[in-house]
């Protein structure tokens, strides 16, 4: 039983023998095929479900290839006491990796970045005039990480808010794509953003054809721009189809 | 649900909903008169539980562990460490149980939970003390290196009788671990030797072609009760823990012997043979976590 | 945040809609700036932008450290703002937290390029010593001491001068012993190398109040805007970064728009803050 408490000893996760060169000939680009196999233009599959916490008002559970994430929202309630007076709602958002959720064990602590994106990306698209004097929590917690973990992350939120029961504008719909060498790819899984030259990342309302969020990173010429944006917005709408008919589903499924 | 009905003079005159929340306590007891639960369950049946396993691709072992709503996600990741002086050819498990803010209302972000770091201990000691599994199996180089085993369980949605969903679910993540090939390269150090070069002939000989699974002897299991005047209820709802708060927690292994048995205190003064009621319920219990496991298993392989 | 009543508001509001902003500006110009380097001696480089009253210190620090698994062969940047409350009296204590959080957020979004390094205003291979061993480190500290709208402009042009500013000590690696130790090396304190800071982007932030956009909005300004889109561009106007700020939500094809204004907008800037830079370094020589 030695070593189990107190004085925690050093560890390390093995790494492959041989390492591997990553960006194989990417710059060049011709029959460089993505980690997955999908085209550069197709997402990974994807997996929504409602209600997947018993105890919060609303939840919702996504699953893009690797990219696994819960989303739990509870309230409104009040707002604490220190908060002032507002007739308004407010919007709290959190997220959170578990320990294994990448291939380096991690600490599992808060992401504070993450959390504020997501709180910009939602805000627009929630009614806040709908409760005023009260909070909404919005939880997120990152199971596995496998690529585009915001865009997944915002997605899955406004699901859960509408399984909550908060009043929408419109669902909130999000995909990034990862500028490669020459190449744009949608949907990037981790191997490929931790190589990628830059990223763009667009939240949007799909029936409004209003963008909630976007950044960028890295360089960009503007016809690229106008490319990707192009590619995400359709994206985006196919996606806020699909968060649609899931929603559908659960109440058709209710009501049988 | 049959539960307002004369016998209160309030009860006649109240919607079903109302009266639950209002009054929770006689709620309760009105079912507990009838032998029946508010989920129809009886005192002393469990509710539905399943169990899947390899759910976190990027852990080495992993499962996801439903009790009723209560869900837990348990992942094991393997690191190499340098083991002790006294003890040269052991590795180390570390238990962390975690209680996020999605899991419950009454989690916020910033501040743990209370209940986690009791759980976290109580899983650490059953699992370490249950002998389940040989330490001495982690060991790769005497002396030199041996594996730490982390397992963090996450609880998913927190709907009572979270140590025995917690308990399973790490039973059953050490029963998927797959631990990788490695060998020890020129500096010392571990390395990993990918899978589709392990039949091939090597420079550097792998440490440890054999040891691939580990051995569970007699993994433990466990069934939380709830003591309500003379009643015994088996795995309590998140509802009924917040309403009756008398606890008992019964461990057993797989061949039914005690490993350890949980009660924090409470209003109810249990006498032994309500304790003798638990650990029957118990033994009950694991018959059918037994099976549960094995079926989970046995699905892995098919697949 | 300032308050306003309705009446100042609509004010404002139609000014800005008949191109004439209530200090006198046209909606796509800036407010006068005013450099100023080598303000911290301790730092590696530093600076102190004005625009208008906007008030901002940025000071560049030079570390050895160890370069990350991923990147053996890069530098690290990190960016950091922390708000005054001298500035407004709600940054006292863990109020300044949020606002300076965006900021930091969205400078390195800006700044710092993509995941390989692309885009990024300095080189992080440039940082690299010896491959896998030791690197700079760069910290960039920024204050705010005033705050008068357009944050983040600011910050980003006073980055701009103080990397300008930053000279790093010239280092020799000695030969190390072992492999795995920590390589040993020569700090020279006499010779230093400056940054090419030619790439280095500006950040053009757009405001967008009614159905207009104006750039360097004042916090008057500000406490109307709907959204808000910064956008870092290069000299050779190629964008290194975008971030969008406040809640509504914004058509695509005027944020394609906003692009195109801020390109035109950021090469008048980019000439301004180049020249108001050199003659702050000028400035500097001059005195003993």
């Amino acid at each position: 039983m030695a070593g189990k408490t107190g004085s925690m000893p050093a560890t390390y996760s093995p790494s492959p023998a041989t390492r591997k060169k990553k960006r194989i000939s990417i710059a060049n680009g011709a029959d460089w095929v993505r980690p997955d196999n999908r085209s550069f233009y197709q997402c990974r599959p994807a997996y929504l479900r409602t209600s997947a916490v018993s105890t919060a008002a609303g939840s919702a559970y996504a699953e893009f290839g690797n990219t696994k994430v819960i989303v739990s929202v509870f309230g409104p309630r009040e707002s604490k006491k220190a908060m002032m007076y507002s007739d308004t709602g407010r919007l709290n958002c959190n997220v959170s990796y578990t320990t294994f959720s990448t291939s380096a064990r991690g600490q599992g602590s808060d992401n504070k970045e993450l959390s504020s994106m997501l709180h910009k990306a939602l805000e627009g698209a929630i009614v806040l005039e709908s409760f005023p004097k009260t909070t909404v929590d919005v939880f997120a917690l990152v199971l596995e990480s496998g690529g585009s973990d915001l865009p997944v992350i915002i997605s899955c939120a406004s699901l859960a808010l509408a399984d909550a029961g908060i009043l929408l504008y419109d669902l909130v719909a999000s995909v990034s794509v990862s500028c490669l060498g020459k190449n744009l790819v949608i949907d990037p899984v981790s191997e490929e953003e931790s190589y990628q030259d830059g990223s763009l990342m667009i939240t949007c309302m799909p029936s409004r054809n209003e963008v909630t969020q976007l950044t960028v990173t890295g360089e960009w010429s503007t016809p690229k721009i106008h490319e990707a944006m192009e590619l995400c917005l359709g994206a985006c709408s196919k996606l806020g189809e699909v968060m649609r008919s899931c929603l559908k589903d659960v109440v058709t499924d209710s009501k049988e | 649900m049959a539960a307002a009905n004369g016998s209160s003079d309030l009860s006649s005159e109240m919607e079903v909903d109302a009266f639950r929340r209002l009054f929770p306590l006689r709620y309760h007891e009105q079912h507990l008169l009838k032998s029946v639960r508010p989920d129809a369950r009886k005192l002393g049946s469990a509710r539905d539980t399943t169990l899947a396993l390899g759910a976190v691709a990027s852990a080495d072992g992993s499962a996801l562990a439903k009790i009723g709503s209560t869900t837990m996600l348990a992942a094991i990741k393997l690191e190499v460490m340098t083991p002790t002086v006294e003890c040269p050819d052991e590795g180390s498990i570390a238990i962390e149980f975690h209680m996020p803010p999605i899991c419950s209302p009454l989690v916020r972000p910033g501040r743990p939970a209370e209940a986690a770091s009791v759980i976290s201990k109580q899983l650490s000691d059953t699992i370490l003390n249950s002998g389940m599994i040989d330490l001495k199996e982690l060991c790769l180089v005497g002396g030199k290196a041996a594996w730490m085993a982390y397992l963090d369980i996450y609880c998913l949605d927190a709907d009572g009788a979270l140590f025995d969903a917690a308990l399973l679910s790490a039973v059953a993540a050490f029963s998927h671990l797959n631990i990788p090939v490695v060998s020890l390269n020129e500096d010392g150090r571990i390395v990993l030797v990918s899978e589709d070069k392990v039949g091939l002939k090597l420079e550097k000989e792998p440490v440890n072609t054999e040891k691939r699974k580990l051995k569970l002897n007699s993994p433990p299991f466990s069934l939380t009760c709830i003591l309500h005047k003379n009643y015994i209820l088996a795995d309590p709802t998140a509802e009924e823990e917040s309403i009756m708060e008398t606890v008992v927690a019964v461990v057993l292994d797989s061949s039914y012997q005690l490993v350890s048995l949980y009660k924090p205190g409470g209003p109810v003064l249990a006498h032994t043979s309500v304790i003798q009621d638990c650990v029957a319920l118990a033994r009950r219990r694991v018959k059918e976590l037994q099976n549960v496991l094995n079926e989970a298993i046995s699905d892995m392989e098919v697949d | 945040m300032v308050g306003l009543s309705v009446g100042e508001k609509n004010f404002i509001k139609h000014g800005i809609a008949q191109d004439l902003r209530n200090d006198g500006r046209k909606r796509l110009t800036y407010r006068p700036i005013y450099v100023e380097t080598g303000v911290i001696p301790q730092a590696n480089g530093s600076a102190r932008v004005k625009l208008g009253a906007t008030d901002v210190i940025a000071s560049v620090k030079a570390e050895l450290g160890r370069p990350s698994v991923s990147h053996p062969d890069q530098g690290k940047v990190s960016i950091y703002v922390e708000c005054s409350p001298t500035a407004e009296p709600s940054f006292e204590g863990r109020g300044g937290e949020e606002l300076s959080a965006e900021l930091s957020t969205a400078l390195e979004l800006c700044l710092l390029g993509g995941k390989s390094g692309a885009g990024a205003g300095i080189d992080p291979s440039s940082l690299s010593i010896k491959e896998g061993k030791v690197c700079w480190d760069l910290y960039v500290d920024c204050l705010v001491i005033s705050s008068d709208g357009n944050l983040l402009d600011a910050l980003g042009a006073a980055i701009k001068a103080a990397l300008s500013n930053t000279g790093i000590p010239r280092v020799q690696v000695r030969e190390a012993a072992s492999s795995d130790e920590q390589a040993d090396v020569d700090v020279s304190d006499e010779e230093f190398l400056q940054f090419d800071t030619n790439g280095v982007p500006v950040i053009v932030t757009l405001t967008k109040a009614g159905r207009h956009y104006i750039v360097d909005a004042t916090s008057e300004e500000e406490s109307l805007m709907s959204s808000a889109v910064s956008i870092s561009v290069n000299r050779q106007g190629i964008i290194c970064g975008l971030t969008k700020r406040g809640g509504a939500g914004l058509d695509p094809s005027v944020i394609l728009d906003m692009i195109s204004v801020a390109k035109h907008v950021s090469e008048q800037l980019i000439n301004k803050l180049d020249s108001e830079i050199e003659a702050a370094e000028r400035a500097n020589e001059e005195e003993p």
